[in-house]
């Protein structure tokens, strides 16, 4: 057979997409649509999922969420800093935590928090700081080593401008190298905040009165009311309207900044 | 970098580690809150509250957005005893059959359908019996599998999947007398039931009460057989928590005289208690 390359190259896309129609038609033919239909779109059922879904359950997802977020920043940073600190205790500390607490399923963590902490301090902790705590914990390792990455991707001559100019080496780090090294993290932190929402799912763990259920147990709580898989649908929604404009944000911030991290036009 | 401004940088993470860590102190402290009657102490300051896991149909189930069952209204007299409102918290089954939520103060009692056994006893305590239970086994009504005891089923589920709920006495049962089936856990009973009744498993075992109320609400299911396993469910109390205890026996056993059970009992199984 002697094709030319661009034979060759459209025989292959023909193939592609023969597989991918071959596919749809397989699934669209033997999935039983009316069941789907009945189980997926009872608009009824639908319905009945408000305002509750939006007022308890949505909130609280976000609310957890950017708890969670804020204090998996804040140690995130302070990680980051250990990590890159000439003190070998502190360096090998974080380098601990982050390994640990990034090699373990999240949802060992929540159980692990919200068991163990009351059991080793004799004290209840709230339900909304466990799960923030736990989240944070989550994320912290994470966010740590993005973080470390940006400091370290901010070029040295900034920090060398900044001292011969006569600044501190604490001033130099929390007013010329912190802001721009999350200037080129954003678009990876957005990331990690979608990762959090989801993760927030796993408040259920701690037990929950029904004014405190998340997306996530809202839709299983009516899924066993209803017997009707709608409500996972209509939680799924709701999660996509706090993900998919934060993944948009970051594509944005990404763009801005471009993939090496520095603003377009900036002298390295 | 000189090495100066790499003490620098220890030096901004240790002042930032105090921050957050004094962030963390400041977290507010809702364990040992003061004791609201005479001696009884509970978790949460003006309410009784309960641990359970939902959805457990007549005992504990959501309706609409709120918690109603058997379990629910007899907590409540407890809790109107004791001059307080119920609060109920929805938690994994283990962190309750296992103890520890009652352990870490996470509630005042746990009422859950829970049968009362030696292994649980040495976790909690429990409250005299308020409700008798047996193992039953429901299938479709089409499927034609029945059993008469533990031996009969052992033959007619051979080889079939048999759905279980995670860390019940069921799912203990199952273990002990079924060998030749295929145990699936599911972590809740409308898991359970949805599955027997989506034929992703052939039969589910689980407490009689929400089976054969389940049956009683889809016709196509049934429930075949009973196995008198003689249990008994009770509320579990913190080990050594004997203020609380008092108050739920004592409540259960007003209400068991002056007729209160047996109201609540026709409410949610439609028949008088023994009937």
């Amino acid at each position: 057979m002697a094709l030319t390359r661009r034979q060759r190259a459209r025989l292959g896309r023909g193939v592609q997409y023969a597989i991918a129609v071959a596919v749809v038609l397989l699934v669209a033919l033997t999935a039983d649509w009316a069941t789907i239909g009945r189980a997926f779109f009872d608009l009824e059922v639908a319905a009945s999922q408000f305002p509750g879904v939006i007022v308890i359950a949505l909130r609280n997802t976000i609310v957890f969420t950017a708890l969670g977020f804020v204090v998996a920043l804040a140690l995130g940073l302070v990680l980051a800093l250990m990590r890159l600190s000439s003190v070998r205790i502190y360096r090998l500390v974080a380098g601990a935590y982050v390994e640990f607490f990034r090699g373990l399923p999240a949802l060992l963590i929540v159980i692990a928090i919200g068991f163990g902490v009351p059991l080793a301090f004799g004290t209840i902790l709230d339900r909304t700081v466990a799960i923030t705590l736990a989240l944070g914990i989550v994320g912290s390792a994470y966010i740590a080593e993005t973080v470390r990455a940006g400091i370290q991707s901010v070029p040295r001559g900034q920090v060398e401008a900044a001292r011969s100019l006569g600044m501190s080496p604490l001033r130099t780090m929390v007013f010329i190298v912190i802001p721009q090294a999350f200037r080129i993290v954003l678009p990876p932190l957005t990331n990690e905040l979608i990762l959090l929402t989801k993760d927030s799912s796993l408040a259920f763990l701690l037990g929950t009165t029904l004014e405190q259920q998340e997306l996530a147990q809202f839709g299983r709580s009516a899924l066993n009311q209803f017997r009707s898989l709608t409500p996972i649908l209509v939680v799924g929604l709701c999660y996509l309207i706090i993900t998919i404009p934060l993944s948009y944000l970051a594509r944005r911030l990404e763009r801005k900044y471009g993939s090496a991290g520095m603003p377009k036009g900036a002298e390295v | 970098m000189p090495a100066r401004s790499r003490t620098i940088t220890s030096a901004v993470a240790v002042a930032a580690t105090a921050v957050v860590l004094a962030g963390c102190g400041n977290s507010p402290d809702s364990g040992q809150a003061p004791a609201a009657g005479n001696d009884v102490q509970l978790v949460a300051e003006g309410k009784l509250t309960t641990c359970t896991h939902l959805p457990y149909e007549p005992f504990q189930f959501n309706d609409g957005g709120k918690i109603v069952g058997f379990d629910v209204e007899l907590v409540d007299l407890v809790a109107t005893k004791l001059g307080v409102t119920q609060e109920i918290i929805d938690t994994p089954f283990e962190g309750i059959q296992s103890g520890e939520d009652l352990n870490i103060g996470k509630c005042d009692v746990a009422a859950a359908a829970m049968t009362i056994n030696d292994v649980r006893k040495q976790n909690f305590d429990f409250s005299e019996p308020y409700f008798d239970a047996t193992q039953a086994l429901l299938v479709k009504s089409s499927a034609g599998i029945t059993a008469t005891d533990a031996a009969t089923a052992a033959q007619a589920l051979a080889g079939k999947r048999v759905g279980v709920q995670s860390s019940t006495t069921g799912q203990e049962w199952a273990q002990e007398n079924l060998p030749n089936s295929e145990l699936v856990v599911f972590e809740d009973l409308g898991l359970l039931t949805t599955a027997a009744q989506t034929d992703q498993v052939d039969a589910a075992i689980n407490d009689n009460g929400p089976l054969l109320d389940f049956a009683k609400k889809n016709p196509e299911m049934a429930v075949t057989a009973e196995f008198d396993t003689d249990e008994q469910y009770g509320i579990g109390v913190k080990k050594g928590n004997t203020a609380v205890l008092q108050a739920v026996n004592e409540a259960i056993a007003t209400a068991r005289t002056d007729g209160t059970y047996d109201k609540i009992y026709e409410k949610w199984f439609g028949k008088a208690p023994g009937a």
